[in-house]
């Protein structure tokens, strides 16, 4: 009876593994929006200067987000700038990052002219605003809070704009910055500097020289108790490892690395998408199936090109474990292009072809090359051998293993022999359920029982059930909260407020049940 | 201070081509120990040669202990003068102390000296000239985890191979042995001892033949029901019954041997489910009921 329930209840999950995870980016966005409505307030009153650029403006504003947040020793604000400076990233000219940059930092200072000369100077009507902007702001005391977020923004502008050499000494320096900060609310800033530093050196392709730094950085911030820097640039040292196929130093170091529960979903995503790698390249299928499918899911709607590496190499992984996966896999929205040639490959592993699959591994070699998943396409041949020995099997209830040798089109001096001792091996790891007569040469398949008298399908529901009960805890773990909301003070009015919406909701969710039933 | 500005100052006047001659004569001259090393080196290169392995690993442990004092070897990589000829000179030491290894058939041995050499193909790789042992030694070490069955490691090992090392006879030799191995194809396996690309690959070859013997001896006594006494000595690759029943002895006592056939013992097949697992069921179904306690 209770099973019966939970077979019901459970479905909708099951239907749709991502509902969840959705749930949870749904919530982050709605976070986000009211951020945005609460950053309107301190803005208001600085509208006045709106002279220059709104994008400027818009700046500005957000380093009087940073400034009160390192006043108050706030991350959330400062993180909340940073989501804004994205939002702004497609708009940033040289002339408004070199006006900001007047504004923010004093002129004359060692920051200021390190970061002024990576900017390209070719406006002139900006002159203006930098004079009347800066006088204006002399007397501030800048925190350094607000000088690494203007290497942040200067960085993130010279990628944009394709200047990598300069992306290059700019984040150099700021990572040189960094090492003489000790402030929690720098950590912030900081995780995101690491990763362009690491972007920046591997696209003029240098990753291997900036190893030992993030090795040292990793270390600092763990002795820091930085846990969002740990968590970004163990990442980056992973991809780092990777990008040099060194599985095994990659493996080291993500085992003895320290692990906690993960603060930022995408340097989660990342962390399980490699952790999927490094499991395929070791054998363990089972896993490295596990950790890239969670990867796929929980990444984010709009990181496509994340989405399809993740899906490529689920694909191998599931086919490596003798799984076909669906159809509707390869036709996911934006990725059918993408992942044509794993669809190819998979239709020639389910049939058990092996000609087929020489062609589809000759023909794709250049994708397959350029993915990193060559090696694995030849682990594969194995399982094409074994699909189609399984096929033979459920057809014929005897074949001579001449013949054996014929359907799988080995193309060997002995194929008999060889037919023999690869059923053979079948037959003990337990692929196939048959016998061998080697007197006649004959390899006879056994009668398949009646599954359902054995503890077979219990086993399986069983496991189902399993899967989704934890399915069920995990979406509890994974809802997300924010940090030390339990010691903010509320007023009374608040709290009283908040109570009231509570009650609503409690009384709402009541009401649903009571419509469910 | 003062020569070393003007060895500095000198070396740049030199025209590329007479440097290295100079830096030649400047090793002769200058630096002992770099002699002592090639000096050793030559007495141990006589010595393997001649097969006298006391004597080799003798004076491999002396030059593994002078090494320790070039500054220019991994890990420190220090940058001094004649860092090309050290790394040269200690990369062929480190080759010719796993050949020995191999010639000793002393596997632990190999693991140590390989991991020793390794860093010098990958990490110095782009100042030295690429050294014709490298393909064949990379090849023995993806042999030898195949033999001892370390198969997430032989994986590991070859995603660092560029496609052209994948080209080369050593590395395709041990990356189609593992292929065969797990298609189950062991004849092939077998017949790969004949065709060798290099003399040390013998020695894993044969424990390779010996672990396939054993898969073999493994996947028949479930795939068949008996095999005359002929057929098993011939599929098992023993020359004389005798052996046979030696091999049955000590490693199957489980399989009976009577009227010229083998007979194997088949393990109790899964016989359909009479009785119903209650203990179990109870568990699974209290642990459903706890689970969604914590639901609702």
């Amino acid at each position: 009876m209770i099973v019966c329930y939970l077979g019901v209840a459970l479905i909708p999950l099951l239907i749709d593994p991502r509902a969840c995870d959705c749930n949870i980016f749904i919530q982050e966005k709605m976070t986000q929006d009211i951020e945005m409505k609460e950053q309107q307030v301190p803005a208001a009153p600085s509208n006045s200067v709106s002279s220059t650029t709104p994008v400027l403006q818009h700046l500005k504003e957000i380093a009087a987000l940073i400034e009160t947040g390192a006043y108050a020793r706030e991350v959330r604000r400062i993180l909340r700038a940073v989501r804004l400076t994205i939002a702004l990233r497609r708009k940033l000219k040289a002339s408004v990052v070199s006006s900001f940059l007047n504004v923010a930092l004093a002129p004359g200072s060692e920051a200021h002219t390190r970061l002024s000369s990576y900017l390209p100077k070719d406006d002139e009507n900006d002159m203006e605003v930098d004079t009347a902007s800066s006088a204006s702001q002399t007397t501030v005391k800048h925190s350094p809070e607000l000088e690494i977020y203007c290497y942040l923004l200067v960085l993130i502008f010279l990628i944009d704009q394709k200047k990598y050499s300069e992306a290059k000494a700019c984040s150099s320096a700021s990572i040189a910055r960094l090492k003489n900060l000790n402030r929690r609310t720098v950590d912030v800033l900081a995780s995101r500097l690491y990763f362009y530093y690491s972007l920046s050196y591997e696209l003029t392709g240098d990753l291997s020289e900036i190893r030992g730094n993030l090795l040292s950085l990793h270390r600092v911030a763990t002795l820091r108790h930085d846990e969002l820097g740990q968590e970004t640039l163990l990442n980056l040292l992973l991809r780092n490892y990777l990008h040099y196929n060194l599985y095994d130093q990659a493996e080291k170091l993500r085992s003895k690395a320290p692990r906690f529960e993960a603060h930022s979903n995408q340097q989660f995503c990342r962390y399980l998408f490699y952790l999927g790698k490094i499991r395929t390249i070791q054998l363990e299928y089972t896993d490295a199936k596990e950790s890239l499918l969670q990867a796929a899911r929980k990444a984010p709607v709009a990181a496509l090109g994340f989405r399809v590496q993740c899906n490529k190499w689920a694909v191998i992984v599931r086919l490596l474990l003798g799984e076909i996966p669906e159809r509707t896999v390869f036709m996911q929205k934006g990725m059918e292009k993408a992942l044509r040639p794993y669809f190819e490959l998979t239709n020639a592993v389910r049939i058990g072809d092996l000609e087929l699959f020489k062609s589809v591994a000759e023909k794709f070699s250049s994708t397959f090359s350029s993915d990193r998943t060559n090696n694995l396409i030849v682990r594969l041949r194995h399982n094409v051998i074994r699909t189609g020995l399984r096929n033979i099997s459920i057809s014929y209830s005897r074949i001579s293993l001449a013949d054996v040798a014929k359907k799988l089109r080995l193309d060997s001096p002995n194929p008999i022999a060889d037919a023999e001792s690869i059923v053979s091996k079948a037959i003990r790891d337990g692929a196939i359920d048959a016998t061998l007569d080697h007197a006649n040469g004959w390899m006879v398949s056994k009668e398949t029982g009646d599954i359902y008298s054995t503890n077979e399908p219990q086993l399986a529901f069983n496991s189902r059930i399993a899967f989704c009960l934890n399915m069920h805890n995990e979406a509890v773990r994974a809802l997300r909260f924010p940090p030390n909301s339990h010691k903010e003070k509320e007023s009374a009015e608040k709290r009283r407020e908040r109570q009231q919406q509570e009650q609503e909701l409690a009384k709402h969710i009541a009401e649903e049940d009571d419509d469910d039933f | 201070m003062n020569r070393r500005w003007r060895r500095e100052q000198g070396e740049e006047a030199n025209t590329k081509e007479n440097n290295t001659d100079r830096s030649f004569k400047f090793v002769k001259g200058m630096d002992p120990k770099l002699t002592e090393v090639s000096q050793l080196f030559e007495r141990f290169k006589a010595a393997l040669v001649r097969n006298d392995f006391d004597t080799c690993s003798k004076l491999l442990s002396q030059l593994k202990i002078l090494l320790i004092e070039f500054k220019s070897l991994p890990p420190l990589f220090g940058e001094t003068p004649n860092a090309v000829q050290e790394l040269t000179i200690a990369r062929d030491i480190y080759e010719h102390a796993v050949v020995l290894s191999v010639k000793m058939e002393d596997q632990d041995a190999f693991e140590r000296d390989f991991f020793q050499l390794k860093p010098y193909y990958t990490d110095v790789g782009g100042r030295l000239p690429q050294s014709p042992q490298e393909y064949p030694i990379l090849g023995l070490n993806l042999l030898r985890l195949l033999v001892q069955n370390r198969i997430a490691e032989f994986h590991t090992e070859l995603e660092l191979l560029s496609g052209n090392a994948l080209e080369n006879p050593c590395i395709k030799h041990a990356v189609e042995l593992e292929q065969s191995f797990m298609e189950g194809a062991y004849n092939r396996v077998l017949s790969a001892r004949q065709t060798v690309p290099h003399e040390t690959y013998v020695y894993f070859m044969d424990l390779l033949a010996r672990t396939v013997r054993d898969e073999i001896a493994g996947c028949s006594e479930k795939a068949y029901d008996s095999l005359t006494v002929k057929d098993a000595r011939q599929m098992l690759l023993i020359s004389s019954d005798q052996e046979l029943f030696d091999y049955i002895k000590e490693e199957h006592p489980e399989w009976e041997v009577k009227n010229g056939l083998v007979v194997f013992q088949k393990a109790k097949e899964s016989a359909p489910c009479k009785e119903i697992p209650s203990l179990q069921l109870i568990n699974q179904t209290l642990s459903y009921a706890r689970e969604l306690e914590r639901i609702v």
